[in-house]
């Protein structure tokens, strides 16, 4: 999360339209292939499919083919590393105020 | 989308007891961290701990409000990060309610701070995320959906 600004933007990019995160949302439920996706959009199959061309260059789905479907499924590395990060942050706050109801006992003496 | 970190807390103690545990420095120091913090507006101050990847030790921080024994809130930069920090305090009884909101997160980390609460991510990221809001809920540190922190940042 730290090191690399390219990725994080284009991920970051790549999620900040409300179609492309439905479309995560589906894909959290379960590979798809692109016409089951399609068909629960307003927008046309062609605009689904660039929306999955998005997701798939910023590593957030991947795409294979069955027969001639192509089938698309949820790629969670990167959310996986912003998770991540997340989970330290608030682990970093949940542990200070643990220290502070710490810290008041010791030196007002009551229980928290 | 909401973009803020909240924390809350109910301390036995009065606010003015709770409010020192904020502002004096070597309190500070015993539950956040070592820092030249001076409880006066505009002060430009640091809190340092152990550099990790990506982030040197030291957090830059302007105090931007202060009201005793009422509300506090410093900005908070470094490690890729550029935030604010606000605390309230509220007497309840003998009793301090306290709430840390963390607010200013952009871009990834922006997102993934909007979504903490939010439903039908959970297991896009595999029960990670759930997992650490778990953690956070049990006891304490209750991240409040409904609280207007979690609605009114965009």
């Amino acid at each position: 999360m730290t090191g690399n600004d390219a990725t994080e933007n284009e991920v970051f990019r790549a999620l900040a339209d409300p179609n492309r995160r439905a479309l995560l949302s589906i894909l959290g439920e379960g590979a798809q292939p692109v016409t089951a996706l399609a068909g629960r959009f307003e927008i046309s199959q062609p605009a689904v499919s660039q929306h999955l061309k998005v997701l798939r260059e910023a590593g957030l789905v991947s795409e294979r083919k069955a027969g001639r479907n192509r089938i698309y499924a949820l790629e969670a590395g990167p959310l996986a590393l912003a998770a991540e990060w997340l989970e330290r942050h608030m682990d970093f706050w949940a542990s200070r105020f643990d220290n502070l109801g710490r810290h008041l006992r010791d030196k007002h003496g009551k229980d928290a | 989308m909401a973009r803020t970190l909240r924390f809350e807390g109910l301390y036995p103690y009065p606010p003015e007891q709770v409010w020192t545990a904020l502002t004096d420095p070597a309190a500070l120091a015993d539950w956040l961290m070592p820092n030249d913090f001076a409880p006066a507006l505009g002060h430009l101050f640091t809190f340092r701990t152990k550099p990790a990847p990506g982030f040197d030790g030291i957090v830059q921080c302007e105090v931007i409000e202060l009201e005793e024994p009422a509300r506090l809130a410093y900005s908070w930069k470094g490690g890729g990060l550029d935030t604010i920090v606000r605390y309230t305090l509220a007497a309840e009884g003998a009793n301090t309610r306290l709430v840390m909101e963390q607010s200013g997160f952009t871009g990834l980390k922006g997102f993934m701070v909007s979504k903490l609460l939010g439903r039908g991510w959970k297991r896009m990221i595999h029960e990670r995320l759930p997992a650490a809001a778990g953690r956070v809920a049990d006891g304490r540190y209750t991240p409040d959906p409904d609280a207007p922190a979690s609605q009114c940042h965009s």
